[in-house]
């Protein structure tokens, strides 16, 4: 199974594409910093408000910017894959990648943790906290696991690169 | 561009015990975790000041004029962070980072990023009277704009100091990209 996935994960049309043109990988980096950073700015400023801080902020006043965040999201998605199927080390450098591994975990953690927001039905106690007024306890807990694990994407995101020191630190 | 002067500066920077041990030392806490801080802390400075300049120019209008320059004090985290990371990413490859233009070019524009946190707050925050009648003036959206172009490009440009052979092409410089 784990085959078939980097073996869907095997462009060579996108490698070459990618090798062919020394612009493509730096201008997806660009977009996938623009992504973080609505992601990050977004989600995490909501994630504060709900933690107490910026109370002058009724919460749902930021409802609007979560299109912004989610479009940041399904770009990195996206320039996420150009690197995975397009980098010359093949697709076995993310998939063999123990910082990868760490990155993806904690996007599925803060989806997962969304998700339990959803349905444990905090979000729409959380949107009816108005101004000057505190988030439920139970929310803050969520916000703070969503804030701790997108700067943990980053994090992990930024070492892939340099793997082997998180090897060496881990003695592996 | 080079004279005597900054070249021996440079030097004395990258040879720092601290800028030696964060080029080259194995470790993850030497360059890898002050680079992974850096993207942390640009994804502040620059997400936090794109709510700003949303707000101003329309999105999130349920956001209180009043209170948004508290926004500022997050702004603020995001920069002490990345100007001490910074300068240790700088000290580490002084001499090639002082040679690339798009590294002062981010400089640059950061700077540039600030003047205009600082012209928003003289031209549009200290308007109470605006900003207790929930209004946005013209000045105050003209600011939000060239913020967002000022912090977007420093990210862009920020990021090409990765390849500088590729910038070096671009500018016909004589690097080595094609």
């Amino acid at each position: 199974m784990w085959d078939a996935v980097t073996q869907f994960l095997t462009v060579p049309a996108m490698q070459a594409f990618v090798n062919g043109h020394d612009w493509v990988w730096p201008v997806c980096e660009m977009t996938h910093y623009v992504g973080m950073s609505l992601i990050v700015g977004i989600i995490g400023t909501l994630d504060l408000r709900i933690l107490g801080l910026f109370r002058f902020i009724p919460v749902s006043a930021l409802r609007p910017l979560i299109p912004w965040a989610v479009a940041g999201f399904i770009g990195n998605l996206l320039t996420g894959l150009v690197f995975m199927t397009g980098t010359n080390q093949g697709v076995t450098f993310y998939t063999d990648n123990l910082s990868f591994h760490l990155k993806t975990l904690f996007i599925l953690l803060a989806i997962a943790n969304l998700v339990v927001f959803r349905i444990a039905g905090l979000e729409k106690q959380v949107y009816a906290t108005p101004a000057g007024a505190d988030a439920p306890v139970a929310a803050k807990s969520i916000a703070a696991l969503s804030l701790l694990s997108w700067v943990l994407t980053i994090f992990f995101g930024r070492l892939l690169m340099y793997n082997d020191t998180l090897l060496l630190l881990l003695g592996m | 561009m080079r004279w005597v002067g900054a070249t021996a500066v440079l030097d004395y920077l990258q040879n720092l015990a601290l800028a030696n041990w964060v080029r080259t030392s194995p470790s993850i806490f030497a360059y890898t975790t002050v680079l992974a801080v850096h993207a942390v802390g640009l994804a502040i400075v620059v997400g936090v000041n794109t709510i700003i300049a949303l707000r101003l120019l329309g999105v999130a209008k349920g956001i209180p004029l009043a209170g948004l320059r508290h926004l500022y004090g997050t702004v603020w985290f995001g920069f002490w962070i990345n100007l001490a990371s910074g300068i240790l990413l700088f000290i580490a490859e002084a001499n090639a980072m002082a040679a690339m233009v798009a590294y002062w070019a981010k400089l640059a524009l950061v700077a540039l990023g600030m003047i205009v946190a600082a012209l928003l707050r003289r031209c549009y925050f200290d308007d109470v009277a605006s900003v207790q009648a929930g209004v946005v003036t013209r000045v105050g959206r003209n600011l939000a704009i060239v913020s967002l172009a000022c912090w977007y490009l420093a990210l862009i440009v920020g990021r090409l100091t990765g390849y500088p052979d590729l910038v070096a092409g671009w500018l016909g410089m004589g690097g080595t990209g094609n």
